[in-house]
């Protein structure tokens, strides 16, 4: 992470808010497949369980917060880095990949738990793509740093 | 109000994504509190209602889950002898719902006929808006009108006094009902088996049976009322003599079951059902609170010149920690109207479908359990907030005003 925008502290944070989306995703999986038994018990769980879609979207605005605030604090760092030779694409491509690398991480991982708990591999690609597309937008607000 | 203002539009506007990304989880925290509250209040009124049902002496039947129902294979021959050991040998409560007939009324709904007898009707204490209680000693006869309760939904187009001409779907054949009175609004039955889930009773007509009503009513209404049938003043011996002659009638096998059984099942099920929906409210709230916390401190770290600076011109602690939870206050109350919205659309949307036994009345549609699950939202977002806006201004503390302003 030499030439990278992230230290390591921003890694983890991105890596724990990719986890927790991951982990929501799979934990409404898994309560579907359970026996919840008494009809008060599936009735409450089913108030979540039919906007799962939609309640996890809500949630992975947290991975939106955090490219926003990480790319507002290194702004000087990205003007400072222009300033002693780097450009704004090498800036742009080495900070899409480092998070592309982290959202690869984590998304193997939920794989894995997935292949475990025998659960459909596809469950959480949507939320590959989502997290491509803020990754993507975000790489676009780098350029915004290039003039401090 | 200025310096608000100011704060509003110059400082947490500026970065609007951590705005409505804490009004997302705040909405989340919300919804979260407002269901289990509904679903735990909901449970525990139609546990008040069956309470009455668990007293010495009664018994509720239930069909056993192992017993293979073939309707087809019994006769109203079977059914009939049923009723008539039912008559000689005990008190019992019958009550059956469901049948629905067409009737003209304001509101274009389907109406659902409930049938009960005397027993039945008195152990639940139904309260009425208008008129008198049902009579059940009336002569079952054609050409007589059967004195007849009314939902709230049917009383402008069927006061009390006036008659209703339906084609009767248990007598199969048309019969005069009397109004005798209207129920109070929003009356309703909690199924005995599902105590968070309720029929309302707004257009509804509670038809009072008497033995020789059930008589001469079909199979479907004299099966339906066994299914549910609540036996007073017996012991568990002569239940089990019941059982027998309903098994070698019907075919089918009934267990009957006491107060005390009733009283253990609520525990080991519905008692464990709550504590599993508290404890999962419980963590959300916790997950939600926490990640709250982090938005507003990324909120901090990049509003702290804004903040620092207006505390370096004059601005005290006090002031601002006031802009916070004026400002949460207004995140807080635009999710208590998303939340209010939807329940009133939901209610609204009963009416829409013409259902007529969840259609509910109450100010925008919303009724008691409604009001009072928002009230604990209310509460609940009092506490987030303070934990919130408190771990801002711990936050901004700890930073040197003369650092901030460098930032």
């Amino acid at each position: 992470m030499g030439r990278s925008l992230f230290r390591f502290v921003d890694a983890l944070e991105l890596c724990t808010a990719y986890i927790f989306c991951f982990f929501l995703n799979l934990l409404f999986d898994y309560v579907k497949t359970l026996d919840l038994g008494p009809y008060i018990l599936k009735d409450f769980f089913k108030n979540f369980t039919d906007y799962q879609t939609l309640i996890i979207f809500l949630f992975t605005f947290i991975v939106i917060v955090f490219h926003y605030q990480m790319l507002h604090r290194k702004k000087t760092e990205v003007y400072c880095r222009i300033l002693v030779g780097d450009t704004i694409l090498n800036i742009t491509i080495r900070y899409s990949l480092d998070c592309l690398m982290i959202l690869g991480f984590v998304y193997l991982l939920s794989i894995l738990i997935n292949v475990y708990l025998n659960f459909n591999l596809t469950s959480n690609l949507y939320l590959v793509f989502i997290f491509i597309t803020y990754i993507l937008i975000s790489a676009r607000q780098v350029r915004k740093y290039e003039n401090f | 109000m200025k310096i608000f203002k100011f704060f509003i539009t110059k400082i947490f506007l500026r970065k609007a994504i951590l705005s409505i990304s804490i009004i997302l989880l705040l909405f989340m925290a919300n919804y979260t509190t407002f269901i289990a509250t509904r679903s735990i209040l909901s449970t525990f009124q139609g546990y008040q209602e069956i309470k009455c049902m668990n007293q010495e002496g009664i018994y509720i039947a239930n069909l056993d889950p192992d017993s293979d129902v073939d309707i087809d294979a019994i006769g109203e021959n079977g059914t009939q002898i049923v009723y008539d050991y039912l008559n000689n040998n005990f008190n019992y409560a019958f009550y059956t719902d469901g049948f629905m007939v067409s009737l003209p009324n304001i509101d274009d709904m389907e109406i659902s006929l409930c049938y009960m007898n005397e027993e039945y009707y008195e152990l639940n204490q139904f309260e009425l808006s208008q008129g008198t209680d049902l009579d059940f000693d009336y002569q079952f006869d054609k050409d007589k009108e059967i004195p007849i309760l009314i939902g709230k939904g049917l009383s402008k187009t069927y006061p009390v006094g006036s008659t209703i001409k339906i084609e009767d779907p248990v007598l199969e054949q048309p019969i005069t009902l009397i109004v005798q009175g209207v129920l109070k609004q929003n009356a309703y039955h909690s199924n005995f088996y599902a105590l968070n889930s309720k029929n309302y009773y707004n257009f509804s007509i509670f038809l009072p049976v008497n033995a020789e009503f059930i008589k001469n009513a079909n199979i479907d209404l004299q099966l339906n009322g066994l299914m549910d049938i609540v036996i007073l003043q017996t012991t568990k011996e002569k239940t089990v003599d019941l059982s027998e002659v309903m098994q070698d009638n019907l075919g089918l096998k009934f267990n009957f079951f006491s107060q005390e059984e009733n009283f253990d099942y609520f525990k080991e099920y519905y008692l464990y059902s709550l504590k599993i929906m508290s404890i999962t409210t419980l963590i959300l709230l916790v997950i939600i609170t926490c990640l709250s916390i982090w938005n507003a401190l990324v909120s901090i770290r990049l509003m702290l010149r804004d903040f620092t600076i207006n505390l370096l011109v004059g601005l005290s602690y006090s002031k601002l920690r006031k802009i916070f939870y004026s400002y949460f206050g207004i995140l807080f109350f635009i999710n208590l109207i998303v939340i209010f919205s939807i329940t009133a659309y939901n209610r609204y949307e009963c009416w829409l479908r013409k259902d007529a036994t969840f259609a509910t009345y109450g100010f925008f549609g919303l009724i008691g359990m409604d009001w009072f699950a928002l009230l604990v939202v209310f509460l609940s977002d009092i506490i987030i907030g303070k934990i919130i806006v408190e771990n801002m201004l711990r936050k901004i503390k700890k930073i040197p005003i003369s650092l901030g302003v460098l930032q």
